[in-house]
C-alpha cells in the first residue's frame, strides 16, 4: 500500500484541542476497533543551568517528512493499521506542553499499541530534528535523546 | 559547495547554510570542517547526501544537498 507524503509539523505546541478533533474524525471510521496514541510533553528537567522551561524545536524537514514517510510505509507492511497520523511541533514548545502526537488505529488493540510503539521509537531515532532546552537563566542545552 | 548546518553543528559553525571549495568527499569534507572549525572535534555528527546518510566515505557531487547533522533528539 503507497501512502502519499504528509507534512508532520505543526508550529508551536500541539493543542490537546488537535487531538480531541483528531479522535473525533474517525468516528466515521467504523471499521476500527482500537486507537493507539502517544503524546511526548515537555518535561521540567533540573540542568545545571537550572530547570528548563520550554525547548525549541528544529528540523531537517525535507529529509524528515521523507524518512517519515519510508518508516509509515514500514509500518503499514508490518502491522494491519486502517490509518496512522504523526504531529511532531518546531519551535517553542513550553514545559507542561505537547510536542509529539502519534497515533495509529486498527481493528484490534494490539496492532495499533505495537505499531504506535514502533512508529515512536523509530521517529525519536531516525527523524533529523533537534531540541534545544532552554533554561529559567536563559541559557541553552542541546537535548540528548536516551 | 553548499553546505547545510543543523543543531549544536550550526551553531558552533555560526552559520545553517554556508560553502566550502574544492571538497571531493566526506572524508576531505571532515577534514577542512576541522581545519576551518577545531571546536567540531569534540562534536558527533553524520553527513548526509541529498537527504539520505552516507555511510563511509562518499564521493560529492557539487550540485549535491549536503548536510552536517548532529545526534537526533526529536520527540
Amino acid at each position: 500500500m503507497k501512502h502519499s507524503p504528509k507534512n508532520i509539523f505543526v508550529h508551536g505546541a500541539i493543542t490537546p484541542t488537535k487531538i480531541a478533533e483528531s479522535i473525533q474524525h474517525h468516528s466515521a471510521k467504523t471499521d476500527i476497533g482500537a486507537h493507539s496514541i502517544f503524546l511526548g510533553q515537555v518535561r521540567a528537567d533540573e540542568l545545571e543551568g537550572g530547570m528548563v522551561i520550554a525547548i525549541d524545536y528544529t528540523a531537517y524537514e525535507q529529509m524528515a517528512l521523507e524518512k517519515m514517510q519510508e518508516i509509515r510505509e514500514d509500518i503499514f507492511a508490518k502491522y494491519t493499521l486502517t490509518c496512522a497520523h504523526v504531529y511532531h511541533s518546531l519551535g517553542e514548545v513550553k514545559v507542561g506542553e505537547l510536542c509529539l502526537f502519534v497515533f495509529t488505529s486498527s481493528k484490534h488493540r494490539k496492532i495499533a499499541i505495537d505499531a504506535c510503539e514502533e512508529m515512536v521509537e523509530r521517529i525519536k531515532k531516525e527523524l533529523p530534528i533537534w531540541g534545544k532546552e532552554i533554561l529559567e537563566n536563559n541559557s541553552t542545552s542541546w537535548k540528548n535523546n536516551i | 559547495m553548499n553546505l547545510l548546518a543543523f543543531g549544536i553543528i550550526a551553531e558552533k559553525i555560526g552559520a545553517s547554510n554556508f560553502s566550502l571549495e574544492d571538497i571531493k568527499d566526506t572524508d576531505s569534507l571532515k577534514e577542512k570542517l576541522l581545519q576551518q572549525y577545531p571546536t567540531l572535534q569534540e562534536l558527533n555528527y553524520i553527513v548526509s547526501v541529498n537527504c539520505k546518510i552516507a555511510h563511509g566515505n562518499t564521493v560529492l557531487d557539487d550540485l549535491a544537498e549536503v548536510a552536517l547533522l548532529p545526534p537526533f533528539s526529536g520527540g
